[in-house]
């Protein structure tokens, strides 16, 4: 018995029978069909101080059929109930692509060799395996020592784990089967008091952190002894000076640095994204196709590559959602532009490289571009080091908010807390730091970054795609030292 | 328009079986079952394709045990395991009675104090969108991308339709059932440096005039050509309603939620009945409103009730839900706005927020203004700071300087950071038109607002006072 022997498609023969039900529903009809046939189900355990504890456990077994009739896409998505969904799925993924027949302009979707494979996440301890009680009495102590000092007036702790199987057949032959466990948790604290509110987190502000692991994920991050800082710090905040505005050089913690590569790295290079497919929702960029190879992103110290192949993280996979095997790429070498996260229908018509990052949250919603494991390569030295190399100015961390405009252009970050550096020693603790710039000023200031042993992972979800899905994916980073940004800009 | 109806998810008898089925099921104390259906279908478009149409059909069937006032929830999608999902359920909320020292607080809605549904109801069903199918929308869409390239552009947008259901049923004889429909759409039109976007929602098909709302984008996109920087400083600014709605939709997030009111923070718990805004603000949760997306009750089965945020400018009272509701008041009811967001914890949720027209013309309001901006959208927009009600984020698309009453030289994308609240505080002159949005990771939410004249909006980074340089 694994994490892995669960639910009803466990076994890849048992999907493979409702995968040929669609694709021969699909077949004769079409130049192309694929099948996703996902089985997912979801562990979520969250609790509040004064509240009582929200347990749930959500199960969902469904297929998503998309088909290519006269170059035109059409794509159809329901809950599997019984053998005739898959088919039915189909039949309407056809309806849906006849009815655009004649209105869109047709394409041609790059070929690709049949591949099939099978991969699981490693798991040590599976966390649906894990007794109610341990996963309670963690919580409760962590909000217990959160909560200890008395302005502490809110704070939230939570566990998650979710495990999937995810199934993939196309009318190219290609027959791929994927079952993944992924294991998280957060925590986030509110004080209140001297006319303000202040926040602290951990492991990540954004809905905590997940990797692809079991419950051996949450026993590492030492959530209990953390909660201890996280409530004191969120009480201190209140009294702490308000961050200076102006211009200065500025470590960024590596947690900070995961949402900067996210917002100005990973969406910006999304190539569905170039090309203008997601103009009406999450927005466009200003790399343009051209400025692949070409563009000056940032200095020679920032290279950030996609690589799904590590495994252990929420943006680990041997194929994405349409099929494509996982590949390393080096998006950002050396601050130069080198290649886009795509998928066939964008890299097919703009000629680019296919880098594997056709994602879909679950079997409801189409494949679209979305990150995958991506990260900034660690340069050298420890946290000590680069404030050392830093001087004076300030070392921020956790982020507390952010936005950036929709061409990823123009950002706004703010932090949950920022202290002061001088002479390479932290100083007095500030709050309110904010900071502001424009991309490539900003990854062009970068001077360096930290050691491998500082590098840090966080899983993360995302949001894109109309009607709105969900991309869950991860980024790295070590902390990085940057030059004259500007700060106290909010 | 071409007829080609949607079916509901489920048949609503069937809907209601499954749900009391459930609930008989579950071995606890108390139990709580809430089916969840959407057919959604919608006609995406880029540039010269329709690239992502989509038609998706999902349902849930959501079953919460209690056992010695302790709770825990499971879900499917099967609907031939709903039992043993309810099983599944009372067996975890019991696993949790076992290791707790004393009796929860968790219960599920009682008849007594859920309320009765609104009579009349407001109107969930509309033949005309039933009636929006794929090739009414297509049609759209092409008319959209054709008309843009005409202009030397590209247009991209999603046109569409759903049927939504809710059923719910608890253990202390609470049914209730609902089908909606659902018409939606928006668009943004590019031609050269110029954009102009479109965003609407109803019940009704009909009265999105799709048509007309994607002609007069593609007209604001022209207009907004050759663009200059927008200027940094304060402004009287004109909000449309699309940026007026984003503003609006801040205001749970400042206290009008009851999870915020009952740990303290935010307007409702620290200033009641204070005035805070203009007079002419006049905000509410309305679910039995005619406009956004009405609903008659919320996933706990509680019925609905309006409630005010702002009267007037003046401080009103926090959307709940069971638990919030006896956190603020012991013997304190739900508002009727249960929601339980993926990745987050249950909490109650404002889902049809609705700012009160005015009587001016959008023109009207311009013309008031001899040197100001006008936003048609805000972009990317998030709390700074909560206790000051302040956010940032970006303007963009349609937005022009305003100069001597009229709209002047169209502005690039500008970032601001600005206290919603003292913008409210400033607002002179409410449009008479309202505009809805969806309000993202909300089921069934929606923000609708007029366009609205105030004061002092700074777009531009905080100017550094002398004493901060770092």
């Amino acid at each position: 018995m694994t994490a892995h022997d669960w639910g009803d498609l466990a076994a890849d023969a048992a999907a493979d029978a409702i995968l040929d039900e669609a694709l021969a529903a699909a077949d004769g009809h079409c130049q192309f069909a694929d099948v996703r046939l996902i089985e997912a189900e979801e562990l979520r355990l969250y609790t509040q101080l004064g509240a009582d504890p929200d347990e749930r456990l959500e199960h969902n077994l469904g297929v998503g059929v998309r088909v290519l009739v006269d170059g035109t896409w059409g794509f159809a998505a329901r809950p599997v109930q019984d053998g005739r969904d898959a088919a039915a799925a189909a039949h309407q993924a056809l309806a849906t692509a006849r009815a655009s027949i004649g209105v869109s302009k047709p394409i041609d979707l790059a070929p690709m060799p049949a591949v099939s494979g099978r991969y699981e996440t490693a798991v040590q301890i599976d966390p649906f395996a894990v007794d109610a009680a341990v996963r309670q009495q963690l919580l409760e102590e962590v909000l217990a020592n959160a909560g200890r000092p008395a302005q502490v007036v809110s704070a939230q702790a939570g566990v998650n784990a979710k495990r999937q199987h995810r199934h993939l057949a196309n009318s190219e032959g290609s027959r791929q089967h994927q079952h993944f466990v992924e294991t998280g948790a957060g925590l986030m604290a509110n004080a209140s008091g001297h006319g303000d509110v202040q926040r602290r987190s951990y492991p990540n502000s954004f809905h905590g952190n997940t990797a692809a692991a079991g419950w051996e994920f949450v026993t590492t991050l030492d959530l209990a002894d953390q909660a201890f800082r996280v409530g004191e710090e969120a009480v201190a905040l209140l009294t702490a000076p308000t961050a200076p505005a102006g211009h200065a050089d500025v470590v960024i913690g590596a947690q900070q640095v995961s949402l900067q590569i996210h917002e100005s790295a990973g969406h910006a290079l999304e190539l569905d994204r170039i090309l203008g497919d997601e103009a009406n929702y999450a927005g466009t960029s200003f790399i343009s196709v051209d400025d692949i190879g070409t563009l000056q992103y940032g200095s020679p110290a920032v290279t950030i590559t996609s690589d799904p192949t590590i495994p252990g993280t929420r943006g680990s996979f041997a194929f994405d959602d349409e099929g494509t095997p996982a590949r390393r790429t080096a998006l950002i070498d050396r601050g130069l532009v080198a290649a886009t996260l795509s998928n066939r229908d964008a890299a097919g018509r703009s000629g680019q490289q296919l880098t594997g990052a056709a994602r879909s949250d679950g079997w409801a919603y189409l494949p679209v571009c979305f990150a995958t494991h991506v990260y900034l390569e660690p340069g050298s030295g420890s946290l000590d080091e680069l404030l050392q190399r830093l001087g004076d100015g300030y070392f921020i961390e956790d982020n507390r908010s952010w936005s950036i405009d929709n061409r990823r252009w123009n950002f706004q970050f703010g932090t949950e807390v920022a202290y002061e550096v001088r002479g390479g020693k932290r100083g007095r603790l500030l709050k309110n730091f904010s900071y502001g710039g424009i991309t490539p000023q900003f990854w062009g200031s970068v001077e360096a970054v930290a050691g491998p042993e500082e590098l840090r992972i966080f899983g993360y979800p995302c949001g894109k795609g109309e009607p709105k899905q969900w991309g869950f994916l991860s980024h790295a980073a070590a902390p990085m030292l940057v030059r004259n940004l500007r700060i106290g800009v909010a | 328009m071409k007829t080609s109806e949607p079916a509901v998810p489920l048949a609503p008898e069937r809907a209601q079986e499954l749900v009391a089925e459930a609930v008989r099921a579950c071995p606890a104390d108390a139990v709580e079952v809430t089916l969840l259906g959407r057919r959604g279908e919608y006609t995406r478009f880029a540039g010269d394709r329709i690239h992502q149409p989509q038609d998706i059909d999902e349902l849930t069937v959501s079953i919460k045990a209690v056992v010695n006032g302790h709770g825990a929830r499971a879900a499917t999608s099967r609907l031939d395991r709903v039992g043993d999902t309810a099983r599944a359920a009372a067996g975890l909320a019991a696993a949790r009675a076992a290791t707790a020292d004393r009796a929860g607080g968790l219960t599920v809605a009682e008849p007594a104090t859920a309320g009765e549904l609104a009579d009349p109801p407001p109107l969930l069903w509309y033949d005309d969108t039933a009636g929006f199918d794929a090739a009414a929308r297509v049609q759209l869409a092409g008319q959209a991308m054709r008309s843009a390239a005409a202009a030397g552009g590209r247009a991209n947008g999603m046109i569409g339709r759903a049927i939504t259901q809710i059923a719910v049923a608890t253990s202390t004889g609470i049914t209730r059932h609902a089908v909606a429909t659902e018409a939606n759409g928006s668009a943004t039109f590019t031609i050269g440096d110029g954009t102009g976007h479109w965003i609407d929602l109803s019940r009704s098909a009909d009265r999105l005039g799709v048509r007309g709302a994607l002609d007069a984008a593609l007209g604001r996109a022209l207009r907004s050509r050759g663009r200059i920087p927008m200027p940094d400083g304060e402004f009287t600014v004109v909000l449309g309603p699309e940026a007026a709605g984003e503003l609006v939709e801040f205001l749970p997030d400042f206290g009008f939620a009851g999870d915020l009111a009952a740990a303290g923070v935010g307007l409702v718990a620290q200033r009641p009945g204070a005035r805070i805004g203009s007079p002419l603000i006049t905000v509410a949760d309305d679910a039995l409103a005619d406009v956004g997306l009405p609903m008659t009750f919320d996933f706990e089965g509680t019925a609905k009730r309006r409630v005010p945020f702002l009267a007037g400018g003046v401080v009103g009272g926090a959307v709940t839900d069971l638990a919030t509701a006896v956190a603020l008041d012991p013997v304190g009811h739900s508002t009727g706005h249960a929601h339980i967001a993926r990745e987050e914890v249950p909490a109650p949720v404002a889902a049809n927020v609705v700012m009160q027209p005015g009587r001016l013309t959008e023109a009207e309001l311009i013309a008031g203004v001899e040197r100001g901006v006008y936003v048609e959208r805000f972009w990317y927009t998030r709390v700074v700071d909560r206790q000051a009600g302040t956010i940032t984020g970006v303007s963009r698309d349609a937005c022009f300087l305003i100069e001597d009453g009229a709209l002047g030289q169209p502005v690039d994308t500008g970032r601001f950071t600005q206290s919603v609240l003292d913008f409210l505080g400033t607002v002179d002159g409410v449009g008479d038109t309202v505009r809805s949005q969806p309000v993202m990771n909300v089921w069934n939410g929606s923000v609708s607002a007029p366009a609205l004249r105030g004061h002092g909006f700074r777009f531009g980074a905080r100017p550094a006072a002398p004493q901060e340089s770092a």
